[in-house]
């Protein structure tokens, strides 16, 4: 019998996607043999780990009722300032490392106070600060990359730990706390209540523009992190790192089950969501798809597994 | 021969039957009365005759016709909703007609002048006052309600009108308006099903009735053969003092006055220089009309609203306005009349709604205790007697009675100082208000500050040992309950400020 509830309906949802990612990994496996391989399954984990970051980031966003657009160009203007910081001015890499998340935070940070205290909508908010993050990001770089990244913090990007890429291993060490804070702390049932019901959540006691504003805050550092991550595994700071990191985040989040609306989802479902993008972008290249025709392919996967998840879910409700 | 005919209708949901087999004939020129508590299955019978739901069992004949084998017979049944749902950003003359019959209003683009030539008909025939160019947000609250029933009545087919609560939110002589509407459908013709929990209202206005209780059908007749205490016998499956007073006990002889808290020319948006005490183990009522400025008066000191100037001191000590979070810290909670806009967590379930007030009592150093949240939270539902199906149930499915004693009861567990209702029982059902005020009265007699705001008189006459009236955002008057008449408490609601008792 199925009840209506959300912790019911989450499992639905969450049931959904996994079958789905099966069923897509058992597909890839049958009509590909290298798709198994463990080379191969390496390549996987270490996309996913780039974008699922964001994707914590922004689904946390999302739950919350809003919506960050500028995290993948914070995440390469980050990336950017960190080479400069090592390779231009000298500094200690680990410094260097260190003060570019907290330009992360603080740009996320940016973002929320934007958002709290002048009441504008995030989405259209956030469009605008991409532009200004962008563009400090050509200003600083004139659009060449920063070569020469020390070697010594090249094992971040490159590394391999118990035999996983070390930034999958930091994603879901990031996912651990990020399910953590928002599935047993007060402050993770603050961001469900503000994203269901931001009046109620105020007449409660909620500190909702504290909330907010740490939630732009973490999702701002995570950008900085992964762009730190592809900066080290690159070996150089690329000014486009981050360029195509701004609208899969948000697909992934949708279908893993987080609500466009707010106060429904969790951070593992995006990262589900995000596996299945980044198993159909893999299978893709793996049967030799003309680049030109990868978006194309890649978009139809996405709406035809958003299409069957709704339909699943009408079905499950079985309203009317 | 009944126009409308329901045989045996019922409805399951998952884990719920909602609705067993249901009779209920609808003759056209007759008001017929639906009554039941909250969750008695009024809301869900509704709408599978309107057709929003289809039926599990039974059959719907409308004119004779079974609706299974003719959805259209759809279009002669009407339907009212409790909640007002017109598009506030739009005018009144469009909310009228949307979708727009193509025939009548002009072509491919809406005609505006013939579109407000027609509203305008419709807005005399219900004496509405407003304009049809005005947007419905700048209408007031009973020209909303009628202009839903109009909105309905724009369906030429109609024959039979669901009316949920239509007087829920209105003052005695706003509810006359809307019951002259409904004599005069009753008068042309219509059949009309009206919703109500206020007795005198269904005994004045009905011709036949139907109660509702736990889903079944447990009585039905004519009204002329009924009165207040058979309805309610029939709906609670109880005997409920309808008179019965519910003031806390005064203070014994000599104990000391101590005021929890009090308010010095508090001026805000919608109020202006308001003063007043809170004794401890007294119910404070405020009476006053819809838009004098109480719920305002509350949301700022409350901190939701900003004050503009004044002083408020609780527990003797100045009180910092402004921030929720330091009230509810404090232990100043208010109650929200808006429960669905202000009070529920509407797609979480029962558990984090109660949850949400009590985390910092259950959480541990890992984290929230779900073992720890599960006792609080089931204690809350037994003490509080809310039907839920589990305690994962979505709250959005639970009636508007026990969603509102979910909201009570997760503020109880944190043991405020000054709890502060806003029309507590706004749509709830006889007995379940008589559980509210049982719960208020103890929650005065044990020390905790009760404010009690209220458009009802009866029920302020009922729970309050003082009753401060306001009217157009001032202070007109401060009574004592016992001794005053209504007379002199009506005269205050309508801005007469005569024989104010010292406070």
């Amino acid at each position: 019998m199925q009840r209506k509830n959300r912790l019911g309906f989450l499992k639905n949802q969450m049931m959904g996607v996994l079958i789905a990612l099966t069923v897509i990994f058992v597909i890839s496996a049958i009509v590909s043999p290298y798709f198994l391989t463990s080379y191969n399954m390496t390549v996987v984990a270490r996309s996913l780990a780039f974008v699922g970051l964001i994707t914590i980031g922004q689904s946390m966003l999302m739950i919350l009722g809003e919506l960050d657009l500028s995290l993948g160009v914070m995440a390469g203007l980050c990336g950017v300032v960190s080479g400069i910081l090592m390779v231009n001015f000298g500094l200690n890499p680990w410094l260097a490392m260190f003060l570019s998340l907290c330009l992360g935070a603080a740009l996320g940070f940016f973002n929320g106070i934007m958002v709290t205290t002048l009441g504008l909508h995030s989405l259209v908010l956030t469009i605008g600060t991409a532009g200004i993050f962008g563009g400090a990001n050509l200003v600083l770089t004139k659009g060449v990359a920063i070569t020469n990244i020390p070697k010594e913090v090249q094992f971040l990007g490159r590394g391999d730990f118990l035999g996983m890429p070390v930034p999958f291993v930091i994603m879901i060490v990031v996912l651990a706390i990020a399910s953590w804070v928002i599935l047993k702390t007060p402050f993770g049932r603050y961001i469900y209540a503000i994203g269901d019901n931001t009046q109620a959540a105020r007449m409660l006691g909620i500190k909702v523009d504290r909330v907010r504003a740490l939630v732009f805050t973490a999702a701002g550092t995570l950008a900085a992190l992964a762009g730190l991550l592809m900066v080290t595994r690159l070996g150089t700071a690329q000014p486009s790192i981050g360029e195509t990191w701004v609208l899969p985040p948000i697909a992934a989040s949708v279908i893993g089950g987080v609500a466009t609306t707010g106060g429904i989802g969790t951070p593992f479902g995006a990262i589900l969501g995000a596996s299945i993008i980044a198993v159909i972008e893999n299978i893709i290249v793996l049967f030799g798809v003309s680049p030109y025709w990868q978006g194309v392919v890649s978009g139809f996967i996405v709406v035809l597994a958003i299409s069957f998840d709704s339909i699943s879910r009408r079905y499950l409700r079985g309203n009317g | 021969m009944a126009f409308l005919e329901v045989e045996g209708l019922g409805r399951d949901f998952p884990g719920v039957r909602a609705l067993h087999d249901v009779d209920l004939k609808l003759e056209l020129g007759r008001v017929h009365i639906l009554a039941g508590e909250n969750g008695a299955g009024k809301s869900t019978l509704v709408k599978l005759v309107t057709g929003a739901y289809a039926p599990s069992r039974g059959r719907i004949l409308i004119d004779g016709q079974d609706v299974a084998s003719n959805p259209g017979l759809h279009r002669y049944v009407a339907y009212v909703p409790q909640e007002l749902n017109l598009f506030p950003n739009i005018s009144v003359a469009e909310n009228l007609f949307l979708p727009y019959d193509r025939k009548k209003l002009g072509g491919l683009t809406v005609n505006r002048g013939k579109l407000e030539r027609a509203a305008q008909e419709y807005l005399d025939r219900y004496a509405i006052t407003a304009s049809p160019r005005d947007l419905v947000r700048d209408v007031s609250v009973p020209d909303r309600q009628l202009l839903q029933i109009a909105r309905a009545s724009t369906n030429k087919d109609m024959k039979v009108l669901f009316l949920d609560e239509p007087t829920s939110s209105l003052t005695s002589a706003e509810i006359e308006r809307v019951m002259n509407v409904v004599r005069g459908f009753r008068d042309s013709g219509h059949a009309i099903v009206f919703i109500s929990h206020k007795i005198e209202e269904v005994l004045a206005i009905g011709d036949d009735y139907t109660v509702l209780r736990n889903g079944q059908k447990v009585a039905d007749g004519l009204i002329s053969e009924i009165d207040e205490q058979g309805l309610i016998r029939a709906m609670s499956g109880a005997e409920i003092a309808i008179d019965q007073r519910f003031r806390p006990d005064p203070r014994p002889e000599g104990a000391p006055e101590e005021v929890i808290l009090s308010a010095d020319g508090l001026t805000g948006t919608g109020f202006e220089d308001v003063s007043f005490e809170l004794k401890r183990g007294e119910i404070l009522g405020f009476a006053g009309l819809l838009g004098a400025g109480r719920s305002e008066l509350m949301q700022t000191i409350f901190g939701y609203m900003k004050a503009m100037s004044g002083s408020v001191t609780l527990k003797g000590k100045p009180f910092p306005l402004g921030q929720t979070s330091r009230s509810v810290k404090a232990g100043l909670l208010y109650l929200s009349e808006e429960r669905k806009q202000h009070g529920i967590l509407p797609q979480l379930s029962v558990r984090e709604n109660v949850g949400i007030s009590i985390l910092d009592q259950i959480t541990g150093k890992l984290g929230i205790s779900r073992r720890q949240e599960r006792n609080r939270v089931a204690e809350v539902i037994k003490a509080y007697d809310i039907k839920v199906a589990g305690m994962s149930q979505q709250i959005s499915n639970l009636s508007g009675g026990n969603q509102q004693k979910v909201i009570i009861g997760r503020s109880m567990a944190t043991a405020p100082t000054v709890l502060i209702f806003d029309e507590p029982t706004k749509g709830i059902d006889v007995r379940t208000k008589a559980e509210i005020y049982r719960i208020m009265k103890r929650l005065a007699e044990e020390g905790v500050g009760i404010i009690l705001v209220s458009s009802e008189m009866e029920e302020l006459r009922r729970c309050a040992n003082r009753i401060i009236a306001m009217y157009s955002g001032r202070v007109t008057g401060t009574f004592d309950t016992a001794t005053t008449s209504n007379e002199t408490l009506v005269g205050a609601l309508f801005g007469s400020e005569t024989n104010t008792d010292a406070a």
